[in-house]
C-alpha cells in the first residue's frame, strides 16, 4: 500500500474548512484535495476580529494582503477596547506587538516600566506601545520593519467579513485545483478492521473516498464526535456564556483601528468595524439573561441603523478531548469552542492546520504522532481559555449575579498559578507556546484592576539615569512613528477599499 | 619698607569680591586700612545659584548681616544634607548631611557603636541615627539647639539666587565704606613678583599696598605673576563643563539638594523659593552641550524652561596662592568641582585665612609661606572630600566612571579611605572643611562597609550598646519631628512660631 496520503477530505465549508483547504492546496501540492459541503447549512460567522499571527497564515497561503482586505472588507486592528471590565465608566486597551523596546538586558521592558511606576511614573504603560497610540489617534500604517529595539514596529491584524474571507478562499482554494463538492453528507464508512474512515456517502448516492479527513462539521463533529465519540471537556463552569446575538449595522464614517469589547450586564458586546458595515453581537449566558433581553440591549446601543434581523447563535465552551483520531483531525468548532473575546477564533483554526502541515502524517498515522499534535493543541486552547477566564475574574465588578459569580468562581491550578506569580513580579512567565505573552497578559491584567506588588528583581541593576533616559527615548520615537501614520480610513482608501475609489471630477 | 599696609585693592567679580572686601574692611577698615573694590564685569547669569555649605552662616554673622533678610532677598532655601542618587547602580540614594561632631566628651564616635551592632544584625541604618540625615528625610531644617551643650545638632547650607546676593554684598560692602571701581583691566604692572599698580581700561590707575584676586578662574592678577603656577587636576575631577538652567519651583521644597550621577558626569538639583536650578557637571569627552540640553529635563525629571549656560570648569590649585603682595582667593586659589557646593566656601576660608594672616607690614609679607601652606592643606582636603564621591562610584560598565573609579587619589585620601575600610573611623587633618561624621554619611553611603571597628567599643557591654544606640535612634527621631519644616522656614518666623518652633 501506498504510504503517502493522497486524498484529503474536508467535510464541511466555512471558515475552517476553506481554511484548511486553501493551506493544504498550496503546502500540499500533488494530493487531490475534495471539499465537501452544503449550501442548506448556514455557517457561523458576522464579523470576525483576528489577532497578529493571522499575517503568518496570509504568508503561508502567499497572500497579497490588499487584495486581501479588498476582497473581505476588512479593517485594520491595533488591539481591543476593554470598556466596563474593571468597573463600570473603566475603559483600557489590549494592544498588539511590544511594549517599549528590547533594552538588551535580558530583563523585558515592561519590568523597567513598573520600577519607574513604582517611583511615581505615569501609570499608563501603553503610552509605550506604538499601536495604542496609533488607535487613540485612530491612525493606522504599514511600516518599514526595523529590528527589536530600533524603531517600533507596527503590528496588526485584521477584522473582516467572515463570510467574505471564506468565500475568498474558496476562489483561492478552487484555482489552485481543490474540488468542491456540494451536498449533504449521509453516512461516514469506516475500515472495520482498523477503524479507519474510508469516505463518506453523500446525499445524492455518491461516495467520496479518501486517505485523510478534516473534520470541519461544526459543533456536531459529524465525525469526530459522531464516528470516534472523541468526547468534550466542558468549560461552562468557568466561562458561563453559551449564547451570542448577532446583528451587522451600517458602517461608521471612521471605523476604528481596534475591536471594542463592553461588557454587559450578563456578557458582554463586540463591535467590529468592517468597510462597508459593523459587526456587532452580544455574548451572553442564558442562565443568567434572556434572548429578548440581550437582543433588545444590542439594538438599543447600535451605533448606526440595523441591517439584518439579529441572529442568535447558541455555543458551549470547552474542548474536544482529541482534535485529531486516527485518519481524522477537526478543525474549528468541531474541535472546540472558545468565545470570541480575544479573537482566537480563526487563531485556533490557523493553529491547527499550521500545526498538522508540520505533523503531516504518512497513510498509517503514527499514534505517537498524534498523542503529540493533540497534547500541544489541548495546550493551546487550554492557555487562550485561562487567559479568557482572566477577563471575568479578575474584576471589581459585582454589580450582577453574573458578575459576582465570575468574581467569586474557582478558576483552573493554571491561572491561579500564573496569577501569583503576576502579583508578586508583573509577569506570569507564559510556556513557550503560549499564545498570549507577558505583554498580553500585563495589559489584561493591569487594565482589570490586578496592579503587581512587584517586578523582576534585575530592572534594579540599570541605573535610574540611564533608565529615564532610555524611556524618554522610546517614548520619543513611538510618537514619532505614530505622527507620521495617516488616518487609518485614508490608508484603507488609499491602497486596499472594497469599493472602486470615484473622486468627482 | 616697614610700612603698615595702607591700602588693600580687592579685583575681582560677584560674591567673592564683596565678601572679601567687606571682610577686609570690617576688620582692618577702622585701624585706618583703605579698602577698594575693583569690579569687573559678573559672570552670573540669572539662572545662577549659590550652592553653600553651612559656614557661610558665620561669615554672615561676622560682616552682620541679617540672615533672614538677606535669605528672602535671595530666594535663599536651606541644603539640610545632599541626596547622591545613582551612583551606584541598582543602590538606594544616600544623604550626606552636616552633622556637627560632639566637641570633646571623650566617647568614641557614635559610628562606632552603630558598627559594632550593624555587625550584629542591628536594622536600622546609619541615617537614622544622624539628626541631619533624619531632618533631610522629613524635609524639616535642623535649627540651632538653645542650650550650647546639646547632646545633638546639626547645620545647614542654603542655595541662593547668585545675583541678587552678590548685589546684596555688594551693597553691604559700599555701606561699610568699601571704594568701588567698575572697570575691566587693561594692564597689570609688576615688578619682580609684585604689583605695583593696575591700569584700568579708560586710563585710571589703581596702587596698593596689598592686592586681592577675587577673579575666579579668570586669575586675573594671579596669572600675570611669574611665580604663580596653576596646577589642573584632569585625572582626579573628570567633568570640564558645567551647564545650569532653571526648572519651576517645587510646591513643597525639600530639604536636601540632589546630585545624581548620570553617563559622563552628574546632575544637581538646587531648589529656590522661586525656582529651582539645575546644574550638569560633565565631561565634554563624554558628551556635548548639545546633547546635554536635549536631555537635561529628562535626567533631571521635571520640565526645564529659560535660556541654558554653558561655562567652563578646570579644577586645580594655585601652587602659590600668595605670591609676593598679591593674594588670590576662592576660585582663584583654588577651583574644585561644586559637587560638595564648596564654592563660596573655599573663598570664605582664604577671606578668614588673609585676614588672620594679614600682613603686619607691607614688606617682604612673610605671611605668604602660612598663607599658602594652610590654603594648599585647606583646598586638598576639599578636593579629597569631592574626589572620595568620584573614586567611590560604583556604575560599572560605563566608562567615565570606570575612570572616576580608577584615577589616582591623594595619598591622605587614601589613607583615609584605608583607615574607614579597615575600623569606620575618619582621621580629620588639620584645616579640614567637613565634619567626622559628614566623611562617615559619605562613605557607608558610598557603600564602604567596614572590616572592624575600635577595639575600644568591645569594652561596652551588650546592653549598654544596644541601650545607647536605641536612645540615640529615640533622640533623633524626636528632635526631627520637633523641627520647622522647609517651608515653614521659609516663611518666616511667623510661621515657626505657628509650628510650635522656638
Amino acid at each position: 500500500m501506498e504510504s503517502n496520503i493522497r486524498d484529503i477530505v474536508i467535510i464541511g465549508g466555512g471558515t475552517a474548512g476553506w481554511m484548511a483547504a486553501g493551506a493544504l492546496a498550496k503546502n500540499a501540492a500533488g494530493r487531490r484535495i475534495t471539499l465537501v459541503e452544503s449550501e442548506e447549512i448556514g455557517t457561523v460567522g458576522v464579523g470576525e476580529s483576528t489577532i497578529p499571527p493571522i499575517i503568518l497564515f496570509n504568508q503561508l497561503l502567499g497572500i497579497d494582503e490588499d487584495e486581501f482586505v479588498r476582497e473581505t472588507n476588512a479593517t485594520f486592528k491595533l488591539g481591543i477596547e476593554f470598556v466596563d471590565w474593571r468597573r463600570l465608566g473603566h475603559k483600557y486597551f489590549h494592544n498588539f506587538g511590544m511594549l517599549g523596546a528590547d533594552l538588551h538586558t535580558g530583563v523585558p521592558f515592561l519590568h523597567y516600566w513598573m520600577r519607574s511606576l513604582r517611583a511615581g511614573g505615569d501609570p499608563d504603560q501603553l503610552r509605550f506601545s506604538s499601536e495604542t497610540e496609533a488607535a487613540r489617534r485612530g491612525k493606522f500604517g504599514r511600516v518599514q520593519r526595523t529590528p527589536p529595539g530600533a524603531q517600533p514596529n507596527m503590528h496588526y491584524a485584521f477584522q473582516f467579513d467572515a463570510s467574505t474571507y471564506a468565500a475568498y478562499l474558496r476562489r483561492y482554494s478552487e484555482r489552485r485545483g481543490v474540488v468542491r463538492k456540494e451536498g449533504k453528507v449521509v453516512n461516514v464508512r469506516q475500515n472495520a478492521e482498523t477503524g479507519f474512515i474510508e469516505g463518506v456517502d453523500m446525499q445524492d448516492g455518491s461516495f467520496v473516498r479518501g486517505d485523510f479527513f478534516i473534520d470541519c462539521s461544526g459543533f456536531r463533529g459529524i465525525v469526530i464526535e459522531q464516528v470516534y465519540k472523541a468526547g468534550f471537556e466542558d468549560w461552562s463552569h468557568w466561562l458561563p456564556n453559551d449564547r451570542a446575538a448577532a446583528v451587522p449595522a451600517e458602517r461608521m464614517a471612521e471605523p476604528s483601528p481596534f475591536t471594542v469589547a463592553r461588557a454587559r450586564e450578563a456578557g458582554w458586546q463586540w463591535r467590529i468595524p468592517l468597510q462597508h458595515r459593523t459587526g456587532n453581537g452580544y455574548v451572553f449566558s442564558s442562565s443568567h439573561i434572556s434572548d429578548d433581553e440581550v437582543v433588545s440591549t444590542l439594538l438599543g446601543s447600535l451605533e448606526g441603523k440595523a441591517l439584518a434581523d439579529p441572529k442568535v447563535l447558541r455555543f458551549k465552551a470547552g474542548r474536544r478531548r482529541k482534535s485529531w483520531v486516527k485518519n481524522c483531525l477537526a478543525l474549528g468548532l468541531s474541535s472546540g469552542f472558545l468565545e470570541p473575546l480575544e479573537s482566537t477564533s480563526i487563531h485556533l483554526v490557523q493553529a491547527g492546520i499550521t500545526k498538522f502541515l508540520d505533523f503531516f502524517p504518512h497513510r498509517k498515522c503514527d499514534p505517537i504522532l498524534i498523542e503529540r499534535y493533540n497534547e500541544e493543541m489541548a495546550f493551546q486552547y487550554e492557555t487562550i481559555r485561562d487567559f479568557i477566564i482572566a477577563h471575568y475574574k479578575v474584576t471589581e465588578r459585582e454589580d450582577t449575579e453574573f458578575w459576582r459569580y465570575c468574581k467569586h468562581m474557582s478558576i483552573p491550578d493554571s491561572l491561579s498559578d500564573k496569577l501569583t506569580l503576576f502579583r508578586e513580579r508583573s509577569e506570569v512567565k507564559p510556556y513557550p507556546g503560549d499564545l498570549f505573552g507577558d505583554i498580553s497578559w500585563f495589559a489584561i491584567l493591569y487594565g482589570q484592576g490586578l496592579t503587581p506588588e512587584g517586578y523582576h528583581p534585575l530592572a534594579d541593576a540599570m541605573s535610574d539615569d540611564d533608565l529615564q533616559l532610555r524611556l524618554a527615548g522610546i517614548r520619543k520615537a513611538i510618537m514619532e512613528r505614530v505622527e507620521a501614520l495617516p488616518a487609518h480610513a485614508d490608508f484603507i482608501q488609499r491602497c486596499c477599499a472594497a469599493q472602486p475609489v470615484t473622486t468627482a471630477a | 619698607m616697614t610700612d603698615r599696609v595702607g591700602t588693600v585693592a580687592v579685583v575681582g567679580r560677584d560674591a567673592p569680591l564683596w565678601l572679601a572686601a567687606a571682610a577686609l574692611q570690617r576688620a582692618f577698615g577702622v585701624t585706618g586700612v583703605r579698602v577698594q573694590a575693583v569690579e569687573l564685569p559678573s559672570w552670573l547669569g540669572s539662572v545662577d545659584c549659590y550652592s553653600t555649605l553651612p559656614s557661610l552662616a558665620s561669615m554672615h554673622r561676622l560682616l552682620g548681616i541679617d540672615e533672614a533678610k538677606i535669605l528672602e532677598a535671595a530666594s535663599g532655601v536651606p541644603v539640610v544634607a545632599q541626596r547622591f542618587s545613582n551612583w551606584a547602580k541598582g543602590a538606594p540614594p544616600y544623604l550626606v548631611a552636616y552633622d556637627d561632631d560632639p566637641s570633646g566628651s571623650g566617647d568614641l564616635p557614635f559610628a562606632q557603636y552603630w558598627l559594632k551592632g550593624h555587625k550584629e544584625g542591628l536594622r536600622a541604618g546609619i541615617e537614622d541615627f544622624s539628626l541631619g540625615c533624619a531632618c533631610a528625610r522629613l524635609g524639616r531644617v535642623p535649627l540651632p539647639p538653645a542650650t550650647a551643650n546639646a547632646e545633638l545638632s546639626a547645620s545647614y547650607g542654603y542655595n541662593l539666587d547668585a545675583s541678587i546676593y552678590a548685589e546684596a554684598l555688594k551693597q553691604l560692602a559700599a555701606r561699610r565704606g568699601v571704594e568701588t571701581i567698575s572697570a575691566r583691566i587693561a594692564d597689570v604692572k609688576v615688578e619682580g613678583e609684585r604689583i605695583s599698580s593696575i591700569e584700568l581700561e579708560g586710563g585710571a590707575t589703581v596702587k596698593a599696598d596689598l592686592f586681592v584676586d577675587a577673579s575666579g578662574a579668570e586669575r586675573v592678577l594671579m596669572m600675570r605673576l611669574p611665580g604663580a603656577q596653576f596646577h589642573s587636576w584632569p585625572d582626579r575631577f573628570p567633568c570640564d563643563r558645567v551647564l545650569t538652567a532653571s526648572a519651576a519651583k517645587f510646591r513643597s521644597l525639600p530639604a536636601f539638594a540632589q546630585i545624581s550621577a548620570i553617563r559622563g558626569g552628574w546632575i544637581g538639583i538646587h531648589p529656590l523659593r522661586d525656582r529651582t536650578t539645575i546644574s550638569a557637571v560633565y565631561s565634554s569627552d563624554t558628551i556635548s552641550d548639545q546633547a546635554m540640553v536635549a536631555q537635561l529635563a529628562v535626567l533631571a525629571r521635571m520640565p526645564v524652561s529659560g535660556d541654558a549656560v554653558v561655562s567652563d570648569l578646570r579644577p586645580g590649585l594655585l601652587d602659590r596662592p600668595w605670591v609676593g603682595n598679591c593674594v588670590a582667593i576662592g576660585e582663584a586659589a583654588a577651583a574644585v568641582d561644586p559637587l560638595a557646593a564648596v564654592g563660596l566656601h573655599l573663598a570664605q576660608g582664604c577671606i578668614s585665612h588673609l585676614v588672620t594672616l594679614f600682613p603686619a607690614t607691607a614688606g617682604q609679607m612673610p605671611e605668604s609661606m602660612a598663607y599658602n601652606d594652610t590654603i594648599r592643606a585647606f583646598a586638598s582636603n576639599i578636593a579629597d572630600f569631592t574626589q572620595a564621591h568620584y573614586l567611590l562610584n560604583r556604575r560599572f560598565d560605563d566608562p567615565f566612571w570606570d575612570q572616576a573609579r580608577e584615577a589616582p587619589a591623594t595619598p591622605t585620601l587614601r589613607s583615609k579611605i584605608d583607615l574607614f575600610s579597615a575600623r569606620g573611623a575618619v582621621s580629620l587633618r588639620d584645616n579640614e572643611t567637613f565634619s567626622e561624621q559628614s566623611w562617615t554619611w559619605l562613605f557607608l553611603g558610598a557603600g564602604i562597609e567596614p572590616e572592624g571597628f575600635d577595639p575600644r567599643i568591645d569594652l561596652v557591654a551588650d546592653r549598654p550598646l544596644i541601650e545607647k544606640v536605641q536612645q540615640r535612634l529615640r533622640t533623633v527621631a524626636e528632635l526631627a519631628k520637633r523641627m520647622p519644616s522647609v517651608d515653614q522656614f521659609v516663611g518666616g518666623i511667623d510661621q515657626l512660631e505657628a509650628a510650635g518652633v522656638t
